[in-house]
């Protein structure tokens, strides 16, 4: 399914999604609330058949105060891709999980985690996956630092 | 008796009964030593696969040298390359396989992560800068990641190190770490020319030249 299709099927689906601009590829915003929801349809619905979730990253908004999660989905059978964007707020970053749809999403949070503070609801097993237990804040927030970070002299 | 202790008297002096008295020993162990480098299976980013590629594929082969044996186990080796960004949850894991590492060990340090941080010295949170920070290191190997060329004129200047460097009677006295960057103006075709010499002379025992020598150190021994 080409692009325009795509993204008419999924706005079908869920008629408040919107087109972010500036994407390389279709690139719909939804809200946080209907995401398993429609990430479930995404999945099942015979036209569509996203099975699988190629990765889920985030983006630290600084100025506009919000944490962007993004999930690239991938249709391995009919070959097209999407991407879903949630916006949280950087003080309450909560989402419900993908884990139920796609059991990878269980590591991949655990990443988002680690590295934006990012909360899962009803996430199985939200630890820390690649740095120390023990680690205090998220260093991929644009206003991370510590006493072992180096500044560039000028 | 042989003909090792036929070409080499000095370095071997045959005793009456069969046995042997090895004379020489510290050139007979460092040569040995330097020649027959085990590297440990290790290596943490890009410059590994550089280094897998360079070191294993036929253009610039490691056997030639003595170094292709690697050993997936630290006990068995005594070459540490250390290829990669090392990170603050690698380090304690680097530190215990470098005290797992029978003595002599060698290490090298290869490329801009593993000699100071490279392009993560800064506003890095979790990249040691420099693997020197953690454990000792012979040799660096500057480049990111290093042409083969410069990661062989590494290789080639800790076995130099290895020859001039410990004796018996001195255990665990080290040369200081030395920088293999390349020389200004040395092309490629120079080191093409070091490796040949290094292999024509070195990798066979030439009988004429040790024989010399041996016959060098006879006589002072004579003298003693």
């Amino acid at each position: 399914m080409d692009a325009p299709n795509l993204i008419a099927a999924v706005q079908a689906l869920q008629p408040d999604a919107t087109v972010r601009a500036q994407s390389d590829r279709p690139t719909l915003i939804v809200p946080a609330h209907a995401l398993v929801a429609l990430a479930t349809r995404l999945r099942d619905d015979p036209a569509l058949r996203f099975d699988l979730l190629e990765t889920h990253t985030a983006v630290d908004w600084l100025d506009e105060d919000r944490l962007e999660l993004l999930y690239l989905l991938t249709s391995v059978p009919l070959g097209h891709h999407l991407t879903l964007s949630v916006s949280v707020d950087r003080d309450a970053p909560l989402v419900p999980t993908l884990c139920k749809v796609y059991p990878i999403a269980e590591w991949l949070e655990r990443e988002a985690y680690d590295m934006f503070g990012i909360l899962y609801d009803d996430h199985p097993d939200l630890r820390r996956l690649f740095l120390e237990d023990d680690w205090v804040g998220f260093p991929l927030r644009k206003d991370y630092e510590d006493d072992f970070m180096l500044e560039r002299p000028e | 008796m042989g003909v090792i202790t036929d070409n080499l008297p000095g370095v071997l002096e045959p005793l009456p009964g069969g046995s042997v008295l090895v004379t020489a020993v510290d050139q007979l162990i460092n040569w040995s030593r330097s020649n027959s480098l085990w590297p440990l299976t290790f290596g943490t980013s890009c410059c590994a696969i550089e280094m897998m590629m360079a070191t294993g594929a036929a253009r610039h082969d490691m056997a030639r040298f003595g170094a292709e044996v690697a050993r997936p186990s630290p006990r068995q080796a005594d070459l540490l390359v250390i290829a990669g960004t090392i990170v603050k949850r690698m380090a304690p894991r680097l530190r215990t396989l470098y005290e797992q590492m029978a003595e002599p060990r060698y290490v090298m340090a290869t490329g801009s992560c593993a000699i100071c941080g490279g392009p993560f010295m800064y506003h890095s949170y979790t990249t040691i800068r420099g693997a020197d920070e953690i454990i000792p290191v012979d040799v660096y190997v500057p480049g990111c990641p290093p042409r083969p060329e410069a990661f062989f004129y590494g290789l080639l200047t800790l076995q130099k190190m290895i020859r001039e460097g410990e004796s018996i009677r001195h255990p665990g006295e080290r040369r200081r770490p030395v920088l293999a960057a390349l020389p200004e103006g040395m092309t490629l075709d120079d080191i093409r020319k070091e490796m040949q010499d290094l292999l024509s002379h070195d990798a066979n025992v030439n009988m004429t030249d040790a024989a010399a020598e041996g016959a060098h150190y006879s006589a002072e021994l004579k003298d003693f």
